[in-house]
């Protein structure tokens, strides 16, 4: 009983740092109606934003880490004038396909600029794990998912009572009728890049704490996807509900199902409960549901 | 659509159909066909296996052209299509002894069942939500390599596969490799061009441009959708089997998510909706992928601290800009240009 409790913890905290992850999909999309491959890309240039100005430069923690979220801010309003400024009333399946390009460029210059080698990640919270009775969990994951909780209380009034975040939904709905009621959607896009790099650079804290750093962090992006999609793109307080779904299911099928087939069983099974409840909702559970008119 | 030069008229509907509308398109063709064929005699031995490699991607990438650029279903899975067929046939000849011309086949089928599972998708699931389960393809091929019996895939061991052979005739040299591929290659271009020019390939642009609009004119949205899936997904299992033969060896991490990501582009580069922009865009990706492979060490003099990851790194920069640059300035991709640049020509000196 007391392992079954652990394993669904455990997997409840991994769930709720994917929802985090998940935020910045979900953020990008909620705000530019623009689907952001290249997330895990933007953890990976969040992580070794966060290891350059705390170790590599070595300065103290917490300066370092102001930092790094500051320069991923501004890598976030860098990317609109690069890429979207000139695609923004075309469709949005090239502004889409852009994020590809933006995932396959982002790898490289990862590469180019910090180098393949394996780097060690600064660790902001212990690393001894937190002991509740005869539980174990993970503390980093665990101050992760009460951050993440809380964040997305946030983030999500911010997006429906606000009014910044309410011209942002709209931009989400429609990039004609927002440009005709006169909110940017060229600002809005700014905003919303810079937002997803913040949070993703938050979640590279959390998940990476006291381990290492490499380009192949952003595995972690496609893992994050079956959260937002079950949550529904548009919906940021679905992520909570959403990730301890995946992650209990992950968790427990980690825990029971893996030893009986072996493998990667865990890995699938998010995939697996993403494609079901998408056949029973089709836009996510907390998603819009759009009615189109032709 | 293709515009003919000036004075150049169908006079019956046979005609206007036809696929050489002039006897110097067919020329055209022919002399770039003989120029294929003369590859290996011409060109040395690592210009061929160069080749090998770039025809078979181009049967991959044909089969997500004609998902993607055609019926507009993004898919992210094809890397995965590709190798179910990979393991298909890799299975199947090493394991059953099976003849290449009978596991070339069932390989694509394999794989074209696989696909067609996320077009049936398509009955509830629509736009983002659709190419985003195309990602759990990758997840669930890695689970079945993985847990499938060992005698059957290898499991993380990878699969050795014979090689191919025909009544006989051992395709054992990359030569011999080389033709078998550039006629296979040729017949899935016939069929893709078929494909795109029939009833099927029209009620796939229809969907693409907008599926509700094409539901209301009577064509079935969920059953091109499949469809769509199916055909690229058989391509993919073609190639993948090529690839199985050509390599003679198969293991899960030869068919990533990211070389899904990297087959998109090439689409991307090419042109979307444009049977010779995938070749053309295969054709430009790898090539700057060996120039960069060439020129590499001497990048590496400059970067010391990428070491061997310099070809990778440079690629990706070079593949990454490319796309995003594409989108940006030519979002119809190369071919279009080309047709832009080749009615212009056709006119001048005239504007129109």
């Amino acid at each position: 009983m007391i392992q079954l409790i652990e394993y669904a913890l455990n997997g409840a905290l991994l769930g709720l740092l994917y929802a985090l992850i998940a935020m910045g999909f979900v953020v990008i999309y909620r705000a530019s109606k623009v689907f952001n491959f290249a997330q895990g890309e933007l953890v990976v240039v969040g992580a070794f934003l966060v290891w350059f100005f705390t170790l590599d430069l070595g300065l103290p923690l917490y300066v370092g880490l102001a930092l790094a979220l500051a320069g991923a801010a501004i890598f976030g309003l860098v990317i609109e004038p690069l890429l979207f400024r000139r695609l923004v009333g075309q469709s949005t399946f090239a502004m889409v396909m852009v994020t590809i390009g933006l995932l396959i460029l982002l790898r490289g210059l990862v590469l180019v600029i910090f180098g393949p080698s394996v780097r060690p990640f600064p660790a902001l919270i212990s690393t001894s794990p937190v002991n509740i009775g005869d539980i174990t969990l993970n503390r980093g994951l665990l101050f992760g998912g009460i951050f993440t909780i809380v964040l997305a209380i946030g983030v999500s009034l911010y997006f429906s009572r606000t009014r910044p975040g309410l011209r942002m939904t709209v931009v989400a709905e429609d990039h004609q009728i927002a440009q005709s009621m006169g909110i940017s959607v060229r600002r809005s896009i700014a905003y919303a890049w810079a937002m997803g790099m913040v949070l993703s650079t938050l979640a590279a804290v959390f998940y990476l704490n006291g381990k290492s750093v490499t380009f192949l962090v952003s595995e972690i992006g496609f893992a994050a996807l079956p959260v937002a999609l079950l949550a529904g793109l548009e919906s940021v307080g679905g992520l909570i509900p959403a990730g301890i779904i995946v992650g209990v299911a992950q968790g427990l099928a980690a825990g029971y199902i893996d030893p009986l087939i072996g493998g990667s069983f865990s890995a699938v099974f998010p995939y697996l409960v993403m494609v079901t409840i998408l056949f029973l909702r089709p836009s996510g559970l907390f998603g819009w549901r759009i009615v189109e008119r032709v | 659509m293709s515009m003919q030069p000036a004075g150049v008229f169908a006079q019956s509907y046979v005609r206007d159909m036809a696929i050489f509308r002039t006897w110097k398109q067919g020329l055209a063709l022919g002399i770039f066909l003989l120029a294929l064929l003369l590859v290996p005699a011409v060109l040395g031995a690592r210009y061929v296996a160069i080749a090998n490699i770039m025809l078979i991607t181009a049967v991959v990438v044909l089969g997500l052209q004609i998902t993607t650029g055609f019926a507009g279903q993004v898919n992210l899975g094809q890397a995965a299509f590709m190798g179910m067929g990979a393991y298909t046939a890799g299975a199947l000849s090493s394991g059953q002894q099976w003849p290449f011309l009978v596991t070339v086949p069932i390989a694509g089928i394999v794989a074209a069942l696989f696909g067609a599972i996320f077009g049936l998708a398509a009955v509830r699931i629509r736009g983002f939500y659709l190419a985003l389960t195309t990602i759990a393809a990758q997840f669930i091929f890695v689970f079945a390599v993985l847990n499938l019996p060992t005698s059957w895939t290898g499991g993380a061991q990878g699969l050795r596969v014979e090689t191919a052979s025909i009544f006989g005739f051992v395709f054992n040299t990359d030569n011999r490799m080389y033709y078998l591929i550039l006629a296979i290659t040729a017949i899935m271009t016939i069929g893709a061009y078929g494909i795109v020019r029939s009833r099927h390939g029209r009620a796939f642009v229809a969907v693409r441009d907008d599926d509700l609009a094409a539901g209301f004119t009577g064509v079935n949205v969920v059953g091109t959708k499949a469809t769509a899936f199916f055909v690229g997904a058989f391509y993919a299992g073609v190639g993948g089997a090529l690839w199985a033969y050509y390599i003679r060896f198969v293991s899960a991490d030869q068919f990533t998510l990211f070389n899904s990501v990297y087959y998109m582009g090439m689409v991307i580069v090419g042109g979307l909706g444009s049977i010779a922009g995938a070749f053309v865009g295969v054709f430009l990706i790898r090539a700057a992928q060996e120039i960069l492979t060439a020129v590499g060490p001497s990048i590496a003099d400059v970067f010391p601290a990428l070491g061997s990851s310099v070809v990778f790194a440079s690629v990706n920069i070079v593949l990454g800009a490319a796309i995003a640059l594409m989108l940006i300035l030519e979002p119809r991709g190369v071919m279009h240009r080309y047709n832009v640049l080749k009615r212009a020509y056709r006119l001048w000196p005239y504007p129109h």
